[in-house]
């Protein structure tokens, strides 16, 4: 393997080497830029540099250990665990699962819980170890890095990047003219049979409790319907309609905007292309990623402390190149190659109903038939 | 059937009588005592279930007073049955063919045959459509035959199709075990007595492999009701289906149906129970059987037949798999991380041959009790605890694994152990017990009585009885069951991902992770990798370890 070598100037004056196969996750992100680098001599050349915005770098959290439940994929997150661990001192263990059954585990482990923090691929996740009482309440001060749309109203949990969803499409299939305004319009004759849909997926299930808390339960049940009786093809996740669409075998499909992304890197060739719905349609709405602190947390204050970093000018930076996701503080820009999350007037809900309501959304969706 | 019906499956009572209950004879209070034990363990899955049926108060008249709750279950009984059929008839043909024919290449076949069940099956599945379904691999290469387009790979067809490809390893493995140590007297006589072949086949030695097959069709079924990973990618909608997609939603009913499956998998389990024991049991020898019948011309055909089952169970996803990781190290996203990857992909497979060794040992060990008080005793203990182990095996992974969380941490006692690599083994050992003592169960009952009844009148003791009489004899049916085990151990995720210590990634785990973020290319590096291993690790642990004993 290639090892990078970088040369610090420390403060006495000496030179060390620093080798990049000390931090072999950090490699494992392809798309990170000139950004990265200097973060990573920052870091590894210790506190004499400024620390990047929101983060505490004064070793106060040597020696603690924080137990990071994570829904997050780790080729995805673990380079902002290694940049906190270099900054503070703290050491992350990081268990990586689906977000679904990351929130079931800490809800079954009860107060034994090893979990310090949660972090979920979705509201919905978040919201049940909410419900169930299971979170701490976060500081004002970690709290409004964000948007206060972007976060729960109590405080219980905040949002760390964002996904919109889109209709993917295959660009052979499909000529632009037909694709829609608006989502409503799926429902059309015209759209039968061509637009995949994966009901049994927390980012369908936000969007459409999303729907419920925009147009209400009956203008949702009937979009649902709607969807039935167009015999949308059922596919059991993003990556799988992708792959469909992709393929050729469905024209359509609803999703998020990173599946296509990814995919496109492995294959450029594809012929997929994502279409946003027009200007505030819900269609195109964003869904955050989440954190929060366990409430059965022996360490909480560290705890906060790395969910507080996860909104750090470094850590969203990283973020955003490394997931092809939107940050969510606004002094950090999107990544290369999306569009600027202003220009996109992707909706924004109310993520305590998008958090809440699983439950009735669920009831929605069995009514429906969508899922047959 | 009754031996009496039949004189060719036991032309000679006196000698060969098989180890059968005798009226009154009871097991050892030790033996009860510990098999008591172990069974009390294989029902904390069911425990929780219906702990948590308590604690949610699931609306039991509306949920099971729903047909959203009753066509996934019959989606998903009348699924089990086909595939437990189809996965029979397949694994028997292929255990006849690879044991008793003269097939070319049947070492090769051997070490081939069991691997497809080592495919996690939401990889296998992914793999599969790639290759076959509309617009893939497949339809590519015959595109410029003519062919347009293929049908898309989903529905019950597809989940028939694919499920058998993934799981008549669990038939194959039982039944080329047992045949290895029929006694081949008896289809010899039948040959001579002028019966063809197929006639030898069907009246002989079907009749002799038969609680092998029942014992690898029932693990199929339960396997099928099962599963998750491949049913939700083929699009057919079973009850596991509704059991996940409300796991966080609507865990009341998530649960009930939990406690559904479940009371379902107890059911199949008694009553394949009750079919196999008026079966006769079969005595099986201490020495291979070296019989192998001439398939004369159908030899070439029946090759033809095999490469191209085993072909596409093993081929076809392979082909994907290469597919995905050439086309990945040629794009920019891969180049860099394939490599790189190197050191974390040493420790995953590490990991992963390591425990699923020690589950494959641990497994046959603990359930080997149960085995002997089932066969050798009219236990009902022994019954009980059968039921339940293997009934466990129609639990989702997951609910198993937060059935042992429930358990673990209800009580400070164990709570040291929690996320530790020994409860893990023991999350393996729950959920793969059934592999473990239906192919037991067939070993045990291959045990000749009048072996043991010698050694017991010239004065051994029973360790030296078990030692120098029954083990060698159950070896192939033991590597069998721990073979099966091993497989099943190798590609397990969901109790993985819970309970593993952190840190501690297995090939499963980093596959999931993967497929995850859509890194194809590694995934399907990652996956041939584990096929290599289990390739290995079966010829290595239980083909040619059961050829040394010989």
């Amino acid at each position: 393997m290639k090892s990078v070598r970088v040369a610090c100037h420390q403060p006495a004056g000496t030179h060390t080497m620093v080798s990049m196969t000390h931090v072999p996750h950090l490699l494992r992100l392809r798309a990170v830029g000139l950004s990265l680098a200097v973060l990573l001599v920052a870091t590894a050349c210790g506190s004499d540099d400024p620390p990047p915005d929101g983060a505490s770098s004064d070793g106060s959290l040597d020696g603690v250990t924080i137990t990071v439940y994570s829904g997050r994929d780790e080729e995805l997150i673990q380079p902002v665990f290694d940049l906190f661990e270099a900054e503070t001192g703290a050491t992350v263990e990081a268990r990586y699962a689906g977000s679904a059954d990351q929130a079931l585990l800490i809800d079954t482990e009860g107060d034994n819980s090893p979990a310090d923090v949660f972090i979920s691929q979705s509201p919905g996740a978040m919201g049940f170890l909410d419900q169930q009482g299971r979170l701490s309440l976060l500081s004002a001060d970690t709290l409004d890095r964000v948007d206060e749309s972007f976060r729960s109203e109590s405080g219980s949990w905040v949002g760390i990047t964002g996904r919109v969803r889109v209709l993917v499409y295959n660009t052979d299939a499909v000529d632009e003219s037909e694709l829609p305004r608006s989502i409503l319009e799926l429902t059309d004759p015209a759209y039968a049979g061509r637009v995949a849909v994966a009901p049994a997926n927390g980012s369908f299930q936000d969007f459409v409790t999303a729907m419920r808390a925009e147009l209400g339960d009956e203008a949702t049940a009937d979009w649902l319907d709607g969807m039935a009786a167009n015999d949308a093809p059922n596919y059991p996740k993003n990556s799988a309609i992708v792959d469909a669409v992709a393929r050729g075998e469905i024209d359509m499909g609803l999703v998020n905007h990173y599946y296509l992304v990814e995919s496109l890197e492995e294959d450029p060739d594809l012929p997929a292309a994502n279409h946003v719905f027009a200007d505030g349609d819900l269609g195109s709405l964003l869904i955050t990623t989440a954190a929060g602190v366990i409430d059965s947390s022996d360490s909480p204050d560290a705890a906060e402390a790395l969910v507080a970093f996860l909104l750090s000018d470094a850590a969203q930076e990283l973020s955003a190149n490394g997931e092809k996701e939107y940050p969510l503080v606004d002094s950090v820009p999107a990544p290369d190659g999306l569009e600027p999350l202003a220009d996109l007037a992707a909706i924004v809900v109310d993520l305590d109903v998008l958090a809440g309501g699983l439950t009735g959304t669920q009831e929605l969706i069995d009514q429906s038939g969508i899922q047959q | 059937m009754a031996s009496s019906s039949n004189p060719l499956v036991d032309p000679l009572p006196s000698a060969t009588t098989p180890r059968r209950p005798r009226p009154g004879e009871r097991p050892a209070l030790l033996l009860t005592l510990t098999v008591a034990v172990i069974g009390l363990v294989f029902t904390g899955p069911f425990a929780y279930v219906v702990v948590q049926n308590f604690r949610l108060g699931a609306d039991f008249s509306d949920i099971f007073g729903s047909s959203d709750t009753w066509s996934p279950l019959g989606r998903s009984v009348q699924l089990g049955v086909a595939v437990a059929a189809s996965a029979s008839v397949i694994g028997t043909t292929l255990a006849w063919l690879v044991a008793r024919s003269d097939l070319p290449a049947r070492r090769l076949v051997a070490v081939l045959a069991p691997l497809p069940l080592v495919f996690p099956s939401f990889v296998g599945a992914t793999a599969l459509i790639t290759g076959f379904a509309t617009g893939g691999l497949l339809e590519r290469v015959v595109e410029p035959v003519g062919v347009d387009e293929l049908p898309q790979l989903a529905g019950f067809r597809a989940a028939w199709f694919v499920l058998t490809l993934f799981t008549y390893p669990y038939v194959y493995l039982p039944v080329v075990a047992r045949l290895r140590r029929l006694p081949a007297s008896v289809e010899e006589s039948a040959r001579l007595l002028g019966r063809r072949p197929l006639g030898v086949f069907t009246s002989v030695v079907l009749p002799q492999a038969r609680s092998a097959i029942s014992a690898g069709a029932l693990l199929v079924f339960l396997y099928t009701i099962s599963d998750f990973g491949a049913v939700e990618l083929l699009r057919y909608d079973t009850l596991t289906r509704v059991i996940f997609s409300n796991r966080l939603a609507d865990r009341g009913t998530a649960m009930a149906l939990s406690l559904l499956l479940g009371v379902l998998a107890l059911l199949v389990v008694a009553i394949e129970r009750r079919m196999v024991r008026h079966d006769v049991p079969v005595a099986a020898s201490s020495r291979p059987t070296g019989l192998r019948v001439p398939l004369r011309r159908w030899r070439w055909p029946a090759a033809v037949g095999v490469v191209g089952f085993v072909g596409i169970a093993i081929v076809g996803p392979l082909a994907s798999l290469a597919h995905w990781t050439i086309r990945g190290m040629a794009s920019s996203r891969s180049r860099g991380s394939l490599g790189l990857d190197g050191d974390g992909l040493g420790s995953a497979v590490t990991n992963t041959v390591l425990v699923s060794i020690v589950a494959a040992i641990v497994t046959v060990a603990v359930v080997l009790p149960i085995a002997y008080a089932t066969v050798h005793y009219r236990s009902r203990t022994g019954a009980i605890a059968n039921t339940f182990v293997v009934g466990g095996f129609a639990l989702p992974g997951l609910v198993t694994a937060l059935a042992l969380v429930f358990w673990v941490l209800s009580s400070t006692a164990f709570v040291r152990v929690y996320q530790t690599l020994p409860l893990l083994v023991l999350a393996y050992v729950i959920h793969f017990g059934a592999q473990g003592t239906r192919a037991s169960q067939v070993a045990v009952g291959g045990v000749p009585r009048r072996l043991t009844d010698a050694a017991r009148m010239l004065g051994a003791g029973p360790v030296r009885r078990f030692l120098s009489v029954d083990l060698p004899i159950m070896v192939p049916g033991l590597l069998a069951a721990a073979g099966l085990v091993l497989l099943s151990t190798m590609k397990e995720l969901p109790a993985t991902l819970l309970l593993a210590p952190i840190g501690f990634d297995t090939l499963a785990t980093e596959i999931w992770a993967s497929m995850e973020t859509l890194s194809y290319a590694q995934a399907g590096l990652e996956s041939m990798v584990l096929l290599g291993v289990s390739a290995m690790l079966t010829w290595l642990l239980v083909i040619r370890a059961a050829d040394r004993l010989d």
